[in-house]
């Protein structure tokens, strides 16, 4: 985003109030191995699923902290954003998906051999969660753990 | 988005996240950040520029070498403006429009068409599951809803919410609108896209009544649902 004090008052508000978790210190996991040897995922909390699956929902409190699978073969024909916040401008990923959920250009550096490998499945959230607590406690644990299972090294999180 | 890269690298992964907020990533602290001086909805810098996307990756993935962190850099590049016009914020062009949505939706179908084609079939239209042939019906249940009307439809499934179901129709009817409009008039620029779909459609009028009715209930969540739908 631009500097807060070139915002709209209205976006700046919301964005000066939003109740951010405050943390001290910081978990730190060096890679195992250079990029162009790892595979790496993508995370996005762009609020995206496959055409089929269910969308997320705009009426829970705290919002929506489930998650969904993309696979990485994915086609952008076959991705939809239920992230329906009228906060964003959303022209944007209806002329590119990668503005967002950078997949082509992914499966470029993959091919350039810049990065080893990409994870069979990609892992979407909702973004703008006012309450991270299931987030923190349960699905983001259970996506790192499938992360890992599927032998993902490097992880690339993209907000919207 | 940066919490989950906390979660994750306490769990064993090593992570990147490109920022949009530099004071709530200030406060979070993910292990490897890139802030990015670009609207909500531009992560990655803009549309079809790939090699901005590319260079905002490489600088991102440029962090994964650094020995410790946190790390909150910052992508050298210029700011794209934020200018997000809203319902609220656009004057009509001339009165009320007494045309039909359905109708006008019918007169834009071509354009959307040309869209899709153009996109290799790609649309972000498909949210509500209602099926665009019955999309005469969904104007007219928003006209009724609108009218305060006890009114649904028989595609809604019986786990969404009626308000949550309109969101996703009025979701389903931006997208049809802005890429039929983006395939009718390519150079237009992302206010003007706006301004014409609050200023200039019958539909762009009917959805901020369709959340003015949804605002006057009861139900907290359905409230914070026609926060969404327009302002």
């Amino acid at each position: 985003m631009p500097k807060l004090e070139r915002l709209s008052a209205v976006v700046r508000q919301v964005l000066t109030s939003f109740p951010c978790l405050e943390a001290d210190d910081t978990p730190w996991t060096p890679p195992t191995r250079e990029l162009k040897h790892s595979n790496l995922a993508l995370v996005t909390s762009a609020g995206l699923h496959l055409r089929d699956d269910k969308p997320f929902a705009a009426d829970v409190k705290g919002g929506d902290t489930s998650y969904r699978v993309i696979p990485s073969d994915a086609k952008a024909t076959d991705i939809l954003q239920s992230h329906t916040s009228i906060g964003f401008d959303h022209t944007a990923i209806y002329r590119d998906l990668n503005v967002t959920f950078p997949l082509d250009r992914m499966r470029e550096l993959t091919a350039r051999g810049v990065v080893g490998g990409l994870a069979p499945n990609a892992y979407s959230f909702m973004g703008a969660l006012r309450d991270m607590r299931r987030i923190v406690e349960e699905t983001g644990p259970e996506v790192a753990q499938r992360l890992k299972d599927e032998g993902a090294e490097v992880v690339f999180l993209t907000p919207t | 988005m940066s919490v989950l890269a906390r979660v994750f690298e306490a769990a064993g992964l090593a992570t990147v996240c490109i920022a949009m907020v530099r004071e709530h990533v200030e406060k979070v602290k993910p292990p490897r950040a890139l802030f990015v001086p670009y609207p909500f909805g531009f992560a990655l810098g803009k549309p079809n520029d790939a090699d901005l996307q590319h260079r905002i990756i490489a600088a991102a993935f440029q962090l994964l070498e650094k020995p410790e962190g946190p790390i909150l850099a910052d992508f050298p590049e210029d700011e794209i403006p934020d200018v997000l016009p809203q319902s609220s914020g656009v004057t009509r062009n001339g009165a009320q429009s007494t045309a039909d949505a359905a109708d006008e939706i019918a007169g834009l179908r071509a354009f959307y068409e040309r869209w899709v084609e153009e996109h290799d079939g790609r649309t972000a239209v498909g949210l509500s599951g209602v099926s665009q042939r019955r999309w005469r019906g969904l104007v007219r249940f928003l006209e009724a809803y609108a009218r305060g009307e006890e009114v649904d439809m028989k595609e809604r499934p019986a786990d969404v919410a009626l308000p949550q179901f309109i969101r996703y129709c009025v979701d389903d009817l931006k997208a049809f609108y802005y890429e039929a409009r983006m395939a009718q008039k390519p150079s237009t620029s992302e206010p003007d896209l706006h301004v014409w779909f609050w200023g200039e459609t019958v539909i762009g009028q009917l959805i901020p009544a369709v959340g003015e009715s949804m605002q006057a209930s009861e139900d907290p969540a359905a409230k914070a649902v026609a926060f969404g739908l327009a302002r």
